[in-house]
């Protein structure tokens, strides 16, 4: 059994690795498509022609486009991700620092919405009909329905402009205590939340009322079960599945899509970071971020689809 | 120390008019004419600042110490130490931290020697620049004339990518004449030249730099740290050339893209300065007690641009009709609240030197615009503007225009462009457009840059063969009532013919501590022209 | 377990709201369908109409939602942006949600490699960033409404296949599935049949969410250049055009925020409704 789930798990590392090969190419195309490129950028809105000229010679970028992405692509396996093309500075330094940052929002949300996710999702399920749900439900939705950056500055005006209690700006070298860590965390891990509770609470809520209202679970509760014993030890395994999957995707958006929190919250981390490159055209870091965003979904999708198999014995044969 | 020229932060707008108009510029430009030597150091012209700005008071002396954060509106890998590829406002404020020019611009945009102690020439065309003695770079280097020689032939170089490489090819020949004399000769006359030596770009660098990231500049500031995207930490030069400043022990420099977020940071207290705020948040920053907004009039504008090359912007009538179609007074007060002076479609703003106010105003009138339409044959044709967020307001006046044009029969059709890739995309490439022109120290730049036949620039196209004509005497011109007259027609030619609508000027507006101070304006930009690091102090 | 949880609901694949009123979600639904369709024409001044020198003016008599941050009638912008919001939403929220449900059980009951094949397509299209595509199709296209559900549809269809996916896969192993297998029946039959009805309530609870991230997606593309033109607006961009106005609780930040909310609560009320009829037998 166990063999079969490593086998599964190597397999899917060697798609993931095909993935990524297809990401890298589609990425390359579209910097390609896109008007204008890094030399015009740079340069901004005083360039002339000359110098364009002289910063694509500079840059490579009058080689076709085959011929660059084999050369990124070469450097890419004897580990060298290249240089920005904006400031010469190597893909890698400028991520260092940042992608901790992000993996550590990133880690602080999760720790904080899965079991809240969860708590309500099976909550819900299993009062299910009832005003608790209800209003669970109705409050789930409405904070999801407040847009990112609206929730992110009235938690800032209130919170720390007018109670000072947080602060407005977190930067990630700052925190040296704990009582740091819960003044520059605290605003962004609760829009963050805001955001992605909902869909996992909701997901949740939806699987085990499936599997609760399935014929097994009703034989259980003739049988005399509880309620809540009925939704923990016979609905939620059978619902691990979409529930992982809704997860993982939530979790996904931690890496590329907070671009808004670290925009307000002035936080440096990956999101921020392929923006800019994506702007300025620079097609090594580009391509160095979307891996890291798409390497990351990869796994919590193998995450995901290990432990529903791992819940759901029928699906080893697959 | 004459040089020390501190600012008050109660000085304002009546200054800035007074003082642009003010003598110190004519006084220059007679002696370059009469004596045939102009600039010497200390106590002559440009050296000693405190008799030029005559109509200042003198500052107080500011405490030493302290140290503070200020937030810029971008920050991104893009950003950089090196001065020849400064792009934004965030760029030009770290470079005056690390860095020093030649000569600085005074709060009126008069140049002032700065490493120059004298800049003399018999005929405007042969410059030869005195420098300092005793300066050292932060590695310890004493500034000689190679370095000033290797900043400046820099820009000329392509493969650089200087933003004012246009502007360095004027200078023909630097050529270091003594280990601390450089004789520039311009391809043309042009008395303008300490002017263009102010600005950030030109900073000097020391000769042979490469790797800029470590900033080592002649400036007030070492650079402690640098991460591009995240945030800068400068410290005090203790052997600043300059006896008592800075004040500031240290000044952290980050960026707040997001202004509603950027005023929160300032009133929450975790930032002492900001730049770029809305007209609508000075009502917040005026309620606390413990912050001031500074709002400084500039050359700043945002243009319609019409071109002149293509239809329909090659009639004559069309052209006039949207210039007649711009309501500048609702822009003024429904975009920029009131933070901003009427335009009349010249790039010379009200109140600068060689400002013509003898020109008519142009006024919003739609029957008059109606009429042109009529017989331009354009009545109820529909018109595609194309506006952008990149260019500051013009979606916001586009639809203004979009309504006033509504009035006059006129269809148009805004479309939205992204920021991204604007500038090389859009801008001046649609028959209707917007853009933006951030302040330009004088006339001379501003015409040769933007409104030249030939210059690249060229926003709307046009050609006009005496406006060139004039552009060209202009520089050589040393009498300063001919050269008057000859701006006041360039800009006459410019406000009857070219193809650029210009309807406001747009003021800055900046975010600061109360106990911040010494914190004043320059028309040049927010943050003090970019030049507030060395002049101000915590007075807390 | 069991074999008889199979076709539960074939008897109930369209639900039958009998009585709308009874349901506040429906009649939210119904008031900004409504709105959606009449809403342009109520509105009493143009849309770009500069009306008062008083910004972020209160509620009143004579602007009832008070004015925006240029002086403009936040009616009649309401108004306006409902129809953009509500019709884009809707009919990009449906469309992702549909595609991204039918590639998933396409795939679920195709041949290893087509399956394999066509989960890499979907896991790279989610990783590429969204901005990135936005772009593509300003520059490549313009920017117009069909171009928009586009992006959307780009953009969420392939998170609505993660989701379908893994229900999919699952009851694909399900007994009642490998009972119809052996049977014969095609595989259009059993996806269709056999097992889309037993997948619609998660599939269902993700519209509604698919619906708000698109609502809010909107007013981020419009940032971009890609969204509705200016003057108008969706009901997003009301309220990140009205952001300055958050210190002194604008009428002209809230109302946009409020109709966003009961939207999204009330589409999400009904699709619960919807799903507990399928349930209700």
């Amino acid at each position: 059994m166990s063999t079969h789930i490593l086998w599964l798990i190597g397999r899917r590392l060697a798609a993931a690795v095909l993935t990524l090969l297809i990401v890298s190419v589609v990425i390359f195309a579209i910097t390609a498509i896109l008007p204008g490129d890094s030399a015009q950028q740079i340069l901004g809105q005083f360039a002339t022609p000359e110098q364009i000229e002289a910063l694509r010679q500079q840059l490579g970028l009058n080689q076709p486009a085959i011929v660059r992405y084999l050369d990124w692509f070469g450097g890419l396996l004897s580990g060298n991700l290249g240089e920005s093309m904006t400031n010469n500075m190597p893909v890698t330094e400028l991520l260092q620092g940042r992608l901790g940052n992000t993996l550590m929002l990133a880690l602080v949300t999760s720790v904080v919405s899965v079991p809240v996710a969860l708590l309500l999702g099976i909550t819900a399920a299993i009062y299910r009909g009832g005003r608790l749900d209800k209003c669970l439900s109705t409050l789930t939705l409405a904070l999801v329905a407040v847009p990112e950056f609206l929730v992110a500055t009235l938690a800032v005006l209130i919170f720390a402009v007018k109670l000072r209690w947080f602060s407005a700006l977190s930067y990630a070298s700052d925190v040296t205590s704990p009582l740091a860590f819960i003044r520059t965390y605290t605003l962004p891990v609760m829009t963050l939340c805001f955001v992605i509770v909902a869909q996992m609470a909701r997901m949740t809520r939806a699987a085990v009322v499936d599997q609760l209202d399935s014929s097994y679970a009703e034989m259980a509760r003739l049988k005399g079960l509880g309620n809540l014993r009925i939704a923990l030890v016979h609905a939620l395994p059978n619902a691990v599945g979409p529930i992982a999957n809704a997860i993982a995707l939530s979790l996904s958006y931690l890496f590329g899509g907070v671009v808004i929190v670290e925009t307000i919250f002035n936080y440096p981390g990956i999101a921020s970071l392929m923006v800019d490159a994506v702007t300025n055209r620079d097609i090594a870091l580009v391509q160095a971020c979307t891996m890291l965003f798409c390497s990351g979904y990869l796994l919590l999708v193998l995450i995901a689809d290990v432990s529903a198999i791992l819940s759901n014995p029928r699906l080893r044969t697959r | 120390m004459t040089d020390k020229k501190l600012i008050s932060g109660e000085e304002s707008v009546r200054v800035f008019e007074a003082m642009h108009r003010g003598v110190s510029r004519r006084d220059a430009l007679r002696m370059l004419g009469a004596a045939g030597v102009m600039a010497a150091g200390a106590g002559s012209l440009f050296g000693s600042s405190s008799v030029l700005a005559a109509g200042e008071s003198t500052a107080p002396v500011g405490k030493r110490g302290g140290s503070i954060r200020v937030a810029g509106v971008s920050s991104s890998t893009a950003d950089t130490l090196d001065p020849a590829k400064g792009a934004l406002s965030t760029d030009y404020t770290r470079h005056y931290m690390f860095y020093n020019g030649l000569t600085r611009f005074d709060a009126h945009l008069t140049p002032q020697m700065e490493l120059a102690e004298s800049m003399a020439s018999n005929d405007a065309t042969t410059w030869v620049v005195t420098l300092r003695k005793g300066v050292t770079f932060h590695d310890g280097k004493p500034l000689t004339s190679a370095d000033v020689v290797f900043s400046l032939n820099r820009h000329k170089d392509a493969a650089v990518g200087s933003k004012v490489m246009k502007l360095a090819e004027q200078m023909q020949d630097i050529k270091a004449t003594g280990p601390l004399e450089v004789t520039i000769t311009l391809s043309g006359p042009n008395a303008e030249l300490p002017s263009i030596l102010a600005v950030s770009h030109m900073l000097i660098v020391a000769e042979g730099t490469t790797d800029f990231n470590k900033g080592n500049g002649t400036g007030p500031f070492k650079v402690q740290e640098f991460k591009p995207g995240v945030r800068s930490v400068a410290v005090r030069n203790e052997n600043y050339w300059k006896p008592g400043l800075p004040y500031l022990d240290q000044i952290e420099f980050i960026a707040i893209p997001d202004e509603p977020s950027r005023v929160n940071a300032l009133l929450a207290g975790e930032v002492h300065v900001i730049n770029n705020v809305d007209p609508r948040s000075t009502k917040r920053i005026e309620a606390s007690t413990t912050h001031r907004y500074v709002d400084a009039p500039s050359g700043n504008y945002t243009d319609l641009i019409i071109r002149r090359d293509q239809m329909p912007g090659q009639s004559n009538e069309f052209t006039q009709a949207m210039k007649l179609l711009l309501d500048r007074e609702q822009i003024k007060s429904a975009v920029f609240r009131g933070f901003a002076v009427v335009g009349n479609d010249t790039p010379i703003a009200p109140g600068s030197r060689f400002f013509n106010a003898e020109l008519p105003q142009t006024t919003y009138d739609p029957d008059k615009a109606k009429f042109l339409l009529n017989k331009a044959g354009l009545a109820g044709a529909k018109i595609p503007v194309i506006a952008s967020e990149a260019a500051t307001s013009s979606v916001d006046m586009a639809v203004l225009l979009q309504q006033s044009a509504k009035k006059a029969g006129l269809n148009l059709d805004v479309k939205r462009m992204p920021s991204d890739g604007y500038w090389s995309n859009h801008w001046m490439k649609h028959p209707l457009s917007f853009g933006n022109i951030n302040p330009r120290p004088n006339a001379d730049i501003i015409f040769s840059q933007f409104f030249q036949s030939t210059a690249p620039w060229n926003e709307s196209g046009w050609k006009n063969e005496r406006f060139d004509q004039l552009l060209i005497q202009a520089r050589a011109e040393t009498d300063d009532g001919k050269r008057g007259q000859m701006y006041a027609e360039m800009q006459t030619l410019v406000h009857d013919h070219c193809g650029i609508g210009i309807p406001v000027f747009i003021s800055n507006i900046d975010g600061v501590d109360a106990r911040l101070k010494g914190y004043g304006t320059n028309p040049l930009g927010g943050f003090m022209g970019y030049m507030f690091a060395e002049q101000v102090w915590m007075d807390a | 377990m069991s074999t008889s949880v199979s076709n539960p609901s074939r008897t109930s694949a369209l639900p039958r709201i009998t009585s709308p009123w009874r349901s506040v979600g429906a009649v939210v639904c119904l008031f900004w369908l409504v709105m959606a369709v009449i809403g342009p024409w109520l509105a009493p001044h143009d849309v770009g109409q500069v009306v008062s020198d008083d910004i972020f003016g209160p509620l009143s008599a004579q602007y009832p939602l008070g004015t925006d941050y240029m002086g403009r009638d936040m009616l009649s912008r309401m108004l306006v942006a409902a129809r953009y919001t509500v019709g884009l939403a809707l009919v990009a929220a449906l469309l992702s949600s549909m595609i991204g449900t039918f590639i998933a059980l396409a795939a679920a009951v195709s041949p290893r490699w087509l399956e394999d094949g066509i989960c890499r397509l979907m896991d790279a299209l989610i990783a590429i960033p969204s901005k990135m595509l936005a772009l593509v199709i300003v520059a490549g296209f313009g920017s117009s409404v069909p171009l928009l559900i586009i992006t959307a549809i780009i953009g969420y269809a392939p998170g609505a296949f993660r989701i379908a996916y893994s229900l999919a896969a699952s009851l694909y192993t399900m007994e009642y599935v490998q009972v119809a297998q052996t049977r014969g029946e095609s595989r259009l039959y059993i996806a269709l049949r056999e097992m889309l009805p037993n997948m619609l309530n998660p599939v269902l609870a993700d519209l509604g969410l698919r619906f708000v991230f698109i609502v809010l997606l909107l007013s981020g593309l419009s940032f971009l250049g890609l969204g509705v033109q200016p003057p108008d607006a969706d009901l997003g961009s009301l309220v990140r055009e009205n952001i300055g106005g958050l210190s002194q609780g604008a009428a002209a930040l809230i109302a946009p925020a409020l109709a966003i909310g009961t939207l999204t609560v009330g589409v999400n009320l009904l699709i619960d409704r919807i799903s507990s009829h399928r349930n209700g037998r």
